[in-house]
């Protein structure tokens, strides 16, 4: 992050101009010192000052020495409290005999030690603690304070040497790097403030985003609960349907089959007990074929002819079954190809045909049936027409409700009459995009 | 953490402590007792001059002696000092050393310089050496010269000679006055009666030719009637005392007496006033100083104690030469035993009686009869001079307080006294009004 960047050069910033004013501090000092000795008054600075001074070479060697161990001291990583709290002391201890040293003139150092321990301040708990502490040790280090314990001699004894102009200005330029201090110090606390606030902010974004991310999810799972309670309910009710389409489908139209076949059967069986038996052999088949339908429903719950062969020949043996069983005279015409239908579609084309006749024959009593098919722009049409005797108020039966439901699941939909015989139409949109598949 | 940076650590540790031992050595000076710095030689800081403001030739006689016998007793030490240094530049020259960090390890302490010195911290605190030295008897010396020593009660320094305040007679002119010298007890009374008596216009002109006492002021008045003037602190003022009062309504009554003439200094040498208080060291330089015998030889004199007050004693200050040890010095044994030799041998100390102007700090030496023997060899009359008044005046002196800027408050005190003693009006009040401003300025 950039602040962290900017932070870390403010305070190797602060450690220079710190390192840069001790010395400057501590060279006034001491050549001062040379300078009184040198102008033969030194017995009117000893009368100035309360504490016999530090000779001179030893203030810069000496301070600039204890500044090198602050810096390492600074420098070293604290993990926990109890060593920061440790390093903490040290450096307050460092501190305070480098501000002795040169005359507790300048005591901005202690900031330092605030601005380097501020850096811990995220992972210590105690900050608020060691704020306090340094701070009040930087309020206490004061001359005007101190010098009632610590004789020292004050800064201005030193400068005392150099002439008006001279000192106003050394003394000025020390105010100078002592402000600079502080506003370099201020700069740093601003970054990190900065810093904190920017890390907050980014926190809170996250966290406002966590919640509304959380909220739809928590919609979106009610949602698909329902829906899922929904289609349970829906499957479950498809399924029934369907059972009870394949109980419909398979059962009655081999039953309706061969009732019809032995009331025919018993028509026939004093006049021609050969055709009777011929009659019987085809009832036979349908009842086998039927059996073989239940067993397989029961099984997959799907036409078998159509598992067999592809919807035309299913579609064409139902006929021929049909026509065998029921001696009606079954037509069929189909002038689209069958070739291009899902699974769902075939089976309702498949079963729409086969109901119908059963239909015709068993209801309508008739004796020709036509079975037309084709294609209008992008509409299946089925239409079945019989000669059977119709119905005038039409009944709606199981049968054609159930194909009037199956064909809205697709979206088709179905019309019949009962007048001359009995028609049905059904319509069949033909998926959007499903091309007739060229013919293999 | 890894052990790269483990290692750096440590070795950052380590370098912190030896860079802060390393300063520690430094600031304390314990660098200089490493081997490498390691000498024993003493040096002492002396001035060439005679400490009395009498030159004399035997400058560096005592010290040389005192040598002499501490390098008998301590062979492998030796003794330096920087010859040369006269006693006006001495204060500065030590001041530039101390500032340098190159003090000599003993050195004399003029008077106004010792308050500054101790109380900043330059001179070292001797109290744990002489506990420690069972040979040393502070017994031995003057217990007011001790004490002249002490800085709010520290013992800082060692007396090396002293001088104590004497009233100079002059007896030629009592005799001509027909009145006896007073005795060593006197007391104010007398002291005017005979001042009274003796300031008269001998020559007839209508002018006052012969005067009582010449030099006596507010502060010899002050000492002989008991009066401390501050506290030991240097932070309050007695002057409003009531024993003040006695003595300023004296000197007074004693300025009103040469009705408005003032005599000087001069006048005593001439031979025209018969008192003045005078220092013992000031006593002994007339006699041997060539000019001064011509000066006196027109009278005789003798000296006595100064008269004493109706509520003190026949008592005065004490001028004193003390040695002290630089607080920094790094050979602390030997110049201990330099310093007890400058001090405490008898052998060292009858010498000041040959060689310079001062009293020795010792009883035993001052009162022996080889000093009264030095003393008459030093033409120092024996008629006028008691030992035991000597000795008395040293032993009974007055300790003044010793405090920073003790000086500037003595000078405060002064320009009250010249200002209450001018003024017509009410000295009780005008002394409150005082007292009151030179509390201020002890503040």
């Amino acid at each position: 992050m950039d602040e962290s960047r900017y932070s870390g050069y403010t305070l190797v910033v602060m450690k220079n101009l710190n390192l840069f004013t001790i010395l400057y501090i501590a060279v006034i000092m001491s050549s001062s010192l040379s300078g009184y000795i040198q102008e033969n008054s030194a017995l009117a600075f000893l009368a100035k000052v309360d504490q016999m001074p530090m000779v001179g070479w030893k203030v810069p060697v000496v301070s600039m020495g204890l500044y090198i161990a602050f810096l390492l001291v600074l420098y070293l990583q604290s993990e926990s409290n109890l060593s920061l709290f440790l390093k903490v002391c040290l450096e307050l201890a460092i501190s305070f005999y480098i501000s002795y040293v040169i005359g507790f003139s300048y005591t901005g150092i202690v900031l330092l030690i605030l601005a380097d321990t501020m850096r811990y301040f995220p992972k210590s708990r105690a900050r608020l603690l060691f704020m306090v502490f340094i701070s009040i040790f930087y309020l206490l280090i004061d001359y005007n304070l101190l010098s009632a314990y610590y004789g020292v001699a004050p800064l201005e004894a030193y400068l005392g040497y150099y002439q008006t102009e001279i000192s106003s200005v050394l003394l000025g330029l020390k105010n100078v790097l002592n402000s600079l201090n502080m506003l370099v110090f201020l700069v740093y606390i601003i970054l990190l403030v900065r810093m904190q606030f920017s890390e907050k902010e980014r926190v809170l974004a996250l966290n406002e985003q966590l919640n509304a991310t959380n909220e739809e999810l928590r919609c979106a799972n009610m949602q698909l609960e329902e829906y899922a309670k929904e289609s349970e309910k829906a499957a479950e009710a498809r399924e029934r349907n369907r059972l009870a389409r394949e109980i419909h489908d398979t059962l009655g139209h081999a039953l309706t089959g061969i009732i019809t076949g032995i009331e025919a059967c018993t028509t026939l069986m004093d006049v021609a007990p050969e055709a009777t038996k011929e009659q019987l052999k085809a009832i036979a088949e349908v009842a086998r074929q039927g059996v073989i339908d239940v067993r397989r429903s029961v099984k997959a719950l799907r036409p078998d002819a159509l598992e067999k062969f592809n919807l035309e020949k299913a579609l064409a043996q139902a006929i021929q079954e049909m026509k065998r069983a029921t001696n009606a005279e079954i037509s069929y015409q189909c002038s689209a190809k069958l070739n291009c239908f899902d699974e769902d579609e075939e089976n309702i084309i498949y079963r729409i045909v086969q109901e119908c006749i059963t239909n015709s024959i068993r209801h309508g009593k008739a004796s020709k049936i036509q079975i037309q098919i084709g294609r209008e722009f992008e509409i299946l049409k089925i239409c079945i027409k019989d000669n059977g005797i119709g119905c005038s108020n039409v009944h709606k039966g199981f049968g054609l409700h159930h194909m009037e439901e199956r064909l809205d699941l697709l979206g088709g939909s179905l019309s019949y009459h009962g007048e001359d015989g009995f028609a049905v139409e059904a319509q069949l949109p033909i998926r959007w995009g499903t091309e007739e598949k060229k013919h293999d | 953490m890894e052990p790269k940076r483990d290692k750096k650590v440590i070795a950052m540790c380590i370098l912190c402590v030896a860079l802060l031992a390393g300063m520690w050595l430094i600031y304390t000076d314990l660098y200089q007792r490493l081997p490498f710095f390691q000498d024993r030689t003493i040096t002492i800081g002396v001035f060439s001059d005679s400490y009395w403001e009498v030159p004399n030739g035997y400058s560096y006689q005592i010290l040389e002696d005192a040598i002499q016998v501490f390098r008998e007793s301590h062979p492998g030490v030796e003794v330096e000092y920087v010859s040369g240094i006269m006693k006006e530049d001495y204060s500065e020259w030590l001041a530039e050393q101390l500032l340098a960090g190159r003090a000599p390890d003993l050195f004399f302490v003029l008077s106004d310089d010792f308050n500054d010195l101790a109380e900043i911290g330059a001179l070292k605190d001797l109290t744990l050496l002489i506990e420690k030295d069972k040979g040393f008897q502070k017994e031995e010396f003057y217990s007011s010269a001790y004490e002249y020593g002490q800085y709010h009660g520290v013992q800082y320094s060692l007396p090396y000679e002293c001088a104590p305040k004497l009233m100079f007679v002059n007896k030629s002119i009592l005799d001509r006055e027909g009145l006896e010298i007073p005795d060593e007890n006197w007391d104010w009374d007398q002291f005017y009666e005979i001042c009274q008596k003796v300031t008269r216009d001998t020559d007839g002109n209508g002018i006052i030719d012969q005067f009582g006492v010449v030099g006596y002021t507010w502060e010899e008045a002050f000492e002989s009637n008991g009066i401390k003037l501050f506290d030991q602190q240097g932070k309050e003022c007695y002057l409003s005392d009531a024993k003040a009062e006695a003595s300023l309504v004296f000197v007074e009554k004693l300025q009103e007496l040469n009705n408005g003439y003032n005599a000087t200094a001069r006048d005593f040498d001439l031979g025209n006033v018969v008192f003045q208080p005078m220092s013992f060291s000031e006593y002994r330089a007339y006699k041997p100083y060539p000019l001064s015998i011509k000066k006196y030889s027109s009278f005789e004199w003798g000296c006595i104690p100064m008269p004493s007050g109706p509520k003190g004693d026949n008592i005065s200050t004490l001028e004193t030469l003390r040695i002290a040890m630089n607080g920094d010095t790094r050979h602390t044994a030997d110049a201990w035993e330099l310093m007890k030799i400058l001090t405490c041998d008898e052998r060292i100390q009858s010498e000041i009686f040959t060689y310079s102007e001062g009293v020795s700090v010792l009883k035993e030496v001052t009162e022996s009869d080889k000093t009264l023997q030095q003393l008459i060899e030093s033409s120092v009359d024996s008629r006028s001079l008691n030992l035991e008044i000597l000795s008395g005046a040293v032993e009974n002196a007055v300790v003044a307080p010793r405090f920073r800027n003790y000086d500037e408050a003595m000078a405060e005190v002064d320009k009250a006294v010249n200002d209450i003693l001018e003024g017509k009006s009410n000295i009780r009040m005008e002394q409150i009004i005082w007292n009151r401003k030179i509390n201020k300025f002890l503040e």
